[in-house]
């Protein structure tokens, strides 16, 4: 389908996917030499950003985000406010405020979150790239979901200038995509320091000269507790790598174990102070009774409008927070992140990557996710939050379908900064695998 | 989690929750807090991750630049006499 096409076809295909909060109505492509479209928690002039929270329904920022501004200068036209879990609480995409976007290759089916609505564009449309943004797996676990390519850079690569924060420790802004070329060409293009965002400032300068990966670490903790469809078609991509001429090596990684409850500490400890902004006022929706008294007005305001997870979020980060609790989970978890970031130099100092399966199973039904406990949907994302965690970069490449043909993916970590051989290995088994683009039929 | 800490924290939050929640989410916190848990057992580290790279001399020149008319910015809210409108004080 040709840009112009999908322009015009857009408001149909949106309407079966709900992938896009708000999206270009006008099928005017313009000048424009390439279309995209970024995660909704991401700040863009032309439309409003709500970050899937019913709170800041009805924001129109003044500003676009720095990698938003930068594709537009590229010669890139946004064309969509990707659907998304509440400001990224969520595995599954489905604690949106604006309904929940369909997987494409079974629309009973999770895309993932919490990019989940980015990654449904790049499945479904032709030619395209969707920023997402990482906090504990919300770009690798949807593209793995919707059987993209998705690469999250390291930690401070591509200024956060103009994201809505979740965790400012742990957010990162990256790519998905149906062909790995399409990364190549637009992260070193979103990818730079920002003075507007003091932590891309301290970042080495990002160098692709196809590097090629020669050996990987695949930990024994990581391939425990994963479905039988989801293991099989991981272990057919480890034989497919070694006929690549990449030595694969099994590892013991004990530490993994601690990243997740230390990442979920981390992540609703920021999450609940960057989310005491949204109080009625400034942005947003903000029609509460101003006859209430200070206390009364934010507090009735932020009951009625915050989703279960987010409130779930807030209360644990604030709960990890206070005294007497704040050594035994806050400080612990910051030690924790140190134990992992030290297991994965460790790995890398013989290793090009760290390799798992990126999801334990794949895309459930939209039913099964509602029979969820918190605890059982946190739990799986173990494979994902250690390289987020970490800070450290990593991809998904689709590595096999299951017998209901739904994708299965993989995923590499490589050392801070090294998103090159990521980047590199992308194009590579690119060339050797054959990936299936999901049927849009209106 | 005991619902009294739970109505402790809400309040701290800035959430109010029926009994219907408190019960959900003192039911969900004491799962969740049970899972981490497994932290106890890992091991200290003497530095502590604030950040996953280290950020260093990346402050900027504290010049005063006005990026944005005030006006533009308060096109959306709620304003009285280019104030921004909250609830009262007292």
């Amino acid at each position: 389908m040709s840009n112009a096409d999908t322009l015009a076809k857009l408001s149909k295909i949106n309407e079966k996917y709900q992938m896009f909060n708000d999206f270009c109505k006008d099928g005017e492509l313009g000048d424009a030499e390439f279309m995209f479209s970024v995660k909704d928690n991401l700040t863009s002039k032309e439309y409003e950003t709500c970050a899937g929270s019913r709170i800041l329904e009805g924001y129109r920022p003044v500003f676009d985000a720095t990698c938003i501004a930068k594709l537009k200068a590229a010669g890139g036209k946004l064309i969509g406010k990707a659907n998304m879990d509440e400001f990224g609480f969520g595995t599954f995409s489905t604690n949106s405020g604006f309904g929940i976007p369909r997987n494409p290759f079974d629309l009973s089916r999770s895309c993932g979150g919490s990019s989940g609505g980015s990654a449904c564009a790049a499945a479904v449309l032709d030619d395209h790239i969707s920023l997402g943004v990482s906090t504990g797996g919300s770009i690798c676990c949807p593209a793995s979901f919707c059987g993209t390519y998705g690469i999250v850079p390291s930690y401070g690569r591509v200024s956060r200038y103009g994201l809505i924060d979740y965790g400012n420790s742990l957010d990162k802004i990256g790519i998905l995509a149906m062909d790995p070329k399409q990364m190549t060409k637009y992260l070193p293009i979103i990818a730079g320091k920002d003075k507007e965002d003091p932590t891309s400032c301290v970042q080495p300068e990002l160098k692709i000269t196809h590097k090629k990966m020669t050996s990987v670490a695949v930990p024994k903790e990581a391939v425990e507790g994963i479905s039988k469809d989801v293991l099989d078609a991981f272990n057919r991509a480890l034989e497919d790598l070694k006929s690549m001429g990449i030595d694969v090596e099994y590892v013991d990684m004990p530490e993994l174990k601690y990243a997740m409850p230390a990442y979920y500490i981390l992540a609703t400890s920021e999450a609940s102070t960057n989310l005491a902004r949204y109080a009625g006022m400034r942005y947003g929706r903000q029609d509460g009774d101003l006859t209430l008294k200070f206390d009364d007005y934010f507090t009735s305001f932020r009951s009625e409008y915050f989703g279960d997870e987010a409130k779930r979020r807030i209360l644990l980060g604030t709960y990890t927070r206070m005294e007497g609790f704040r050594d035994r989970y806050y400080a612990k978890a910051l030690q924790v992140r140190m134990v992992v970031i030290d297991a994965y130099k460790k790995m890398f100092q013989n290793h090009d990557a760290v390799l798992t399966p990126t999801m334990p199973f794949v895309s459930p039904k939209f039913d099964d996710i509602s029979k969820m406990t918190p605890v059982e949907s946190y739990k799986a994302d173990f494979l994902t939050v250690p390289a987020n965690l970490a800070g450290t970069p990593h991809l998904n490449c689709p590595c096999g379908y299951n017998a209901d043909g739904m994708p299965i993916g993989m995923q590499f970590v490589t050392d801070h900064w090294n998103e090159e051989q990521l980047l590199t290995m992308a194009e590579e088994w690119d060339k050797q695998f054959e990936v299936r683009k999901a049927e849009v039929s209106l | 989690m005991d619902k009294q800490i739970v109505a402790r924290v809400a309040k701290a939050s800035h959430i109010k929750l029926t009994d219907e929640e408190l019960e959900k989410y003192s039911k969900d916190l004491g799962d969740i807090l049970d899972y981490f848990a497994i932290l106890d057992e890992a091991p200290n580290h003497e530095g502590a991750g604030i950040n996953p790279v280290e950020i260093a001399d990346v402050l900027r020149e504290d010049v005063p630049e006005e990026k944005f008319e005030s006006a533009e910015l308060l096109k959306d809210m709620k304003t009285y006499d280019n104030y921004i409108r909250g609830p009262k004080l007292v």
